[in-house]
């Protein structure tokens, strides 16, 4: 695993926290010393395989270096927390959360008893005053905030995937993996592929996930619950962070190891009943205020607070398929191939859009054409485009102001553009399962590949292909080695598949004059 | 061809790159005038590509391919 540079070093007002107890604490920011400006480690998950891509992102627009964990699909970076709003505009990421402590090395009691008593007992060690401060200026951001623009975006075309969420949720309920709580089952996965029914990865661990969370929060309730009276008094009471509102919270854990003595369940259970104990908090699985995160990664635990909406993330994707995630997928595929300014980008299968609408948003000093030959897909992608051109409607006057964006209806293999002409191509290729075939994608990955090159500038052109189907694009690509490198490969999870991401360079050959058509 | 024939030059002029005017008026045509509905034409061989809500139909017939 790659780990980057540390943070900066802590500013004189931060001091590293020592924790107190036996579980051989790792770094964390230690409570402000009065003067000093209220910093916050954050958590991000990113789409597996973009942390570098993500972490590159937090640098340019925080200025911040990252840290990427050993548990894919995390990275974590210190931000002034006067910083959140810039934090949350970030494209690569999908939800956040402030950290309250990482321990890098977590010696687990084999005892599984011993194993959860010590976790209840971490409890009241934390320092959880100034991630609690991180979270309450969160929620004053969160009440001004308008809806995400790519959640609004992203809706008229995810009324398709109803289906597929539906079967991803279905499939992964028998999820039996010993190893892994909230597991990826790519086995149980419901295959997705084609050109519109891109998964956004991590679908199934997500839904894992939700299973597993809905049993504990169930079970912290039922503790709750199922005590004497004291509950009942404590939550009428103020809390001991002397807030006049008794808050309520729920407790989610994730686990992943082979060596732990609990599963995920136990130790939420446990961990949310020391919760309660310590803040006189409510258990609320549904209508929570706090989210405290528990996630724990064989000998790595970070407990953490939520500062993006889980659930209704997840409702996203429940009820309206890849919506959110593909976008943070698409980011990461664009800025793979560095795009640079009057740079004209093509998708030319674009399906329902997600990639030139994130791209014409992100990069506007390029100019993005998106196709494909589908006519629903060309509708919807238009549909796409006529949301984030309404979004971008200036109030004050009667003019919309346009977007470097274009949506043709054409065919892969007669694309109506000039040879050279285009400096990157980025796309994702059927996977040859719910569209098209396996064997459909012999033929048609080949002459999708000399078509994009043909187009493509020779020398400074490139190239970022999303596909599942990796033998056959290996072996495609074989054929055009005159045409293009491969550059960068980057391993991803797309739903519970393995997909990949190749990034090609264009070679200095010129392609053949084009046949007469055009 | 898009009614505006008056305003642009048949060919670009040879230093357009200094000429402001010029530029502006190639930009508005460019970047702030959609087509929603019409055609866009080969100037070699005259076929016609229908454009419906602002999105061309590029697909060639089965004996043009």
């Amino acid at each position: 695993s790659v780990v980057l540079a540390a943070a900066r070093p802590p500013s004189p007002g931060m001091a590293e926290a020592e924790a107190a107890g036996d579980a051989g604490p790792g770094p964390g920011p230690g409570p402000a010393q009065e003067g000093a400006e209220l910093a916050a480690v954050i958590g991000a998950t990113v789409p597996t395989g973009f942390e570098q891509t993500a972490a590159e992102e937090v640098q340019e627009k925080l200025g911040s270096a990252s840290r990427i964990s050993r548990d894919r699909g995390k990275i974590y970076f210190e931000v002034p927390a006067r910083s959140l709003p810039q934090v949350h505009r970030l494209r690569s990421v999908d939800n956040l959360f402030v950290v309250v402590q990482e321990f890098k090395d977590y010696q687990f009691k084999e005892n599984k008893e011993d194993a959860l008593k010590e976790l209840e007992d971490l409890v009241k060690k934390l320092p959880w005053t100034d991630p609690l401060k991180v979270w309450e200026l969160n929620n004053s951001l969160k009440k001004k905030k308008t809806k995400r623009k790519k959640h609004n975006l992203q809706s008229p075309a995810s009324s398709e995937k109803l289906n597929d969420g539906g079967e991803e949720q279905g499939a992964d309920q028998n999820n039996t993996n010993d190893q892994e709580d909230c597991a990826q089952n790519p086995a149980a996965v419901e295959p997705a592929g084609g050109q519109d029914t891109e998964k956004p990865q991590g679908v199934a661990s997500r839904n894992g996930a939700e299973e597993e969370e809905v049993k504990e929060q169930s079970d912290v309730k039922d503790e709750v619950q199922a005590s004497s009276g004291s509950e009942t008094k404590a939550g009428d009471g103020q809390t001991d962070e002397g807030e006049a509102k008794v808050l309520r919270f729920r407790v989610t854990c994730n686990r992943a190891g082979e060596k732990h003595s609990f599963t995920s369940n136990e130790a939420a259970r446990d961990f949310g009943g020391a919760v309660q104990e310590h803040f006189q908090w409510k258990a609320d699985m549904t209508n929570f205020d706090v989210e405290v995160l528990l996630n724990i990664h064989n000998n790595e635990v970070v407990v953490g607070i939520a500062l993006t909406e889980e659930s209704l993330h997840r409702r996203n994707i429940t009820h309206f398929g890849p919506t959110t995630l593909r976008s943070t997928l698409a980011y990461g595929m664009l800025r793979l191939c560095d795009p640079q300014p009057t740079d004209i980008i093509v998708d030319p299968m674009c399906g329902t859009g997600a990639i030139p609408i994130e791209g014409a948003a992100e990069w506007p000093s390029c100019y993005h054409i998106a196709g494909d030959n589908n006519p629903q897909a060309v509708k919807r992608a238009a549909n796409n485009i006529c949301s984030l051109l309404r979004k971008n409607e200036n109030k004050d006057s009667s003019t919309a102001l346009g977007a470097p964006l274009d949506i043709i209806q054409w065919d892969i293999c007669n694309l109506p553009l000039r040879t050279g002409s285009v400096d990157i191509v980025v796309t994702d290729m059927p996977f040859g399962k719910r569209i098209g075939s396996k064997k459909k994608n012999w033929d048609l990955y080949p002459a999708c590949l000399m078509e994009m090159g043909r187009i493509c500038t020779p020398g400074t052109g490139r190239a970022v292909l999303l596909t599942q189907d990796k033998k056959c694009f290996a072996k495609a690509l074989s054929r055009v080695g005159h045409i293009w490198r491969r550059a960068q490969t980057v391993w991803v999870n797309v739903g519970g598949l393995h997909a990949a991401v190749y990034l090609l360079r264009r070679t200095w050959e010129r392609a053949e004059e084009r046949r007469s058509f055009w | 061809k898009l009614g505006h024939p008056s305003e642009l030059p048949p060919e670009p002029a040879p230093n357009y790159e200094g000429d402001e005017e010029f530029l502006r008026r190639v930009h508005h045509v460019l970047l702030e005038v959609e087509v929603l509905e019409g055609a866009l034409q080969c100037p070699d061989s005259g076929r016609r590509f229908p454009i419906t809500k602002g999105v061309p139909n590029m697909l060639l017939s089965e004996d043009e391919a």
